[in-house]
């Protein structure tokens, strides 16, 4: 019976001791809980598909060029291997003024690389169009088999029906546009790919949010003009085109609000499409 | 897919994005399972001692020294000591008193001090099972709690399942997860909490029947001294 006194003091110090332990238990599970289970679990997203009227809007500026679009065909049939910008003047009007406005901020920027791009890289091009254009100028004075000629090199150039340019100054700009669109053509497409992705992605998370009206008929079609930050958050959501139902009409303006952040790209180029407008078109039903 | 758009399934987002009431239900959990270990180890450490002590006096006791000696050390409270010598100090005091009165007939000496010492060794065995019903309380009812708040938070989940238009597993997987957390805290707090009562009520079992023929070897040399002093 020697050993230490039984005393209060020393049953204090044994719960203060079991309750150190006790921490010590919980914190070593919560420890091995955190590292050692994986619980990151990648989700396949479910693939969606949406067609997206304001994507292949153009501008009517005069330095508007067509862009070949993989998502939407155009209105004509283009030859693949080498997609060939159509000129200007058959371009068909924008679609909506308000697509306009809203891409207007994306185009420009966009513009501003592209001509960057064409002086750049058209340069040589543009000189040596400019001295063909002369030439030309010249030959029409002359004869008209010269002009055949002509004609036909610039058919063999473009790879095209048409060949009604005859004008020089015409044929030049044609050149350099085309040259401008084959060098930007690859960085458009793959700008435009993630830009379609992201535009899905969105969409998904907004129909994940979206609580249908039980009186919603049909699969009317409701277009909203969404404020976004840059980092995501939504700053606020406008109905720009009423489906014609107001309680469809606010659950969609609902779903986008309860979908911030909203998914964005992280490359610069393609975020300027969503930020900081963003038209979005939805359905109920895809 | 970018990978900051998969959905974040650690268990501390789980936890921290659960619903009140799941929260409050593991928060409880979390309690009793701190508390549950908290009793154990208290009993650990209380029960280790109170086995060497025994041991100790045991060894004393039945080491033939003299009685009156021991039951002087005892008394005086200088050192630690264990049930059973408390027992021994609360029979021999009675024995002591009743001695002392004249004409007390042996049985009614030998049953005061019987009785003397039961109401000890009653005492010290109840303090002996002290926070041991928190055990079992803990044991028995936290998977019932954590099973509570996984059926709540499931039912949340469907309920948020019910009001989207496409329903994916992505959507009710969070929901579950986290639910389920509940049923894994009660399973964890539950699974010590059993094992430590079972053991621990064993041990002061085995303490107990230690005590209790001490009692009555104890009661018999008291006998034999009182027929020797007659």
């Amino acid at each position: 019976m020697r050993l230490a006194a039984d005393t209060p003091v020393s049953r204090n110090t044994d719960k203060r001791v079991a309750g150190a332990l006790a921490l010590g238990v919980h914190a070593l599970f919560v420890l091995l809980l955190v590292f050692g289970v994986s619980w990151q679990t990648e989700h396949p997203a479910p693939v969606m598909v949406d067609l997206w009227q304001s994507l292949p809007a153009e501008t009517s500026s005069p330095r508007a060029v067509s862009h070949p679009d993989p998502v939407k065909p155009g209105p004509k049939p283009v030859p693949k291997p080498a997609p060939v910008p159509k000129p200007v003047a058959e371009e068909p009007p924008p679609k909506a003024p308000d697509i306009a406005l809203e891409k207007k901020r994306a185009e420009t920027e966009r513009q501003k690389k592209l001509k960057a791009i064409q002086q750049a890289e058209a340069k040589a091009r543009e000189a040596s169009a400019r001295a063909e254009a002369d030439a030309l100028q010249k030959a029409r004075d002359k004869q008209t088999e010269q002009k055949k000629q002509a004609m036909l090199r610039q058919m063999e150039a473009d790879e095209l029906k048409q060949s009604m340019v005859n004008e020089a100054s015409a044929n030049a700009a044609r050149a350099a546009k085309q040259a401008e669109a084959q060098a930007a053509g690859a960085r458009q497409a793959a700008l435009s790919q993630t830009i379609g992705k992201y535009r899905d992605l969105i969409s998904a998370t907004v129909r994940g949010n979206t609580r249908l009206p039980d009186n919603l008929k049909g699969n009317p079609q409701v277009r909203c003009l969404v404020k976004v930050l840059p980092t995501g958050d939504v700053v606020s959501v406008r109905v720009t085109q009423s489906s014609g139902n107001a309680a469809y009409d606010a659950a969609v303006v609902r779903a986008i609000e309860k979908s911030s952040p909203l998914p964005l790209p992280t490359e610069r180029e393609a975020r300027a499409a969503f930020v900081p407008e963003l038209s979005f078109t939805h359905r109920p039903q895809e | 897919m970018n990978p900051e758009l998969g959905q974040d399934l650690s268990l501390l987002h789980l936890i921290w994005n659960a619903s009140l009431p799941v929260q409050l239900v593991m928060l409880l959990l979390l309690g009793a399972s701190l508390m549950s270990w908290w009793v154990i180890f208290i009993k650990l450490f209380a029960l280790k001692r109170a086995r060497q002590l025994t041991d100790q006096f045991e060894q004393e006791f039945w080491g033939g020294g003299d009685l009156n000696a021991l039951y002087q050390r005892i008394s005086s409270g200088r050192e630690s000591v264990c049930e059973m010598g408390r027992i021994f100090e609360a029979g021999f005091r009675e024995f002591i008193k009743l001695r002392g009165q004249p004409g007390q007939a042996l049985s009614v000496i030998l049953d005061g001090t019987r009785r003397a010492m039961r109401a000890t060794y009653q005492r010290e065995l109840d303090s002996l099972e002290s926070h041991l019903s928190f055990l079992a309380t803990v044991g028995s009812v936290s998977p019932y709690v954590g099973l509570f708040g996984t059926v709540w938070g499931i039912m949340i989940a469907f309920i948020g399942l019910s009001s989207v238009a496409q329903a994916t597993l992505a959507q009710v997987a969070p929901g579950i997860a986290e639910a389920l957390i509940a049923t894994a805290m009660g399973l964890f707090a539950a699974i010590p909490a059993v094992v430590g009562y079972n053991r621990y009520t064993h041990d002061i079992d085995r303490l107990a029947n230690r005590m209790e023929s001490f009692m009555e070897e104890f009661s018999n040399i008291l006998q034999r001294q009182v027929t020797k002093a007659v």
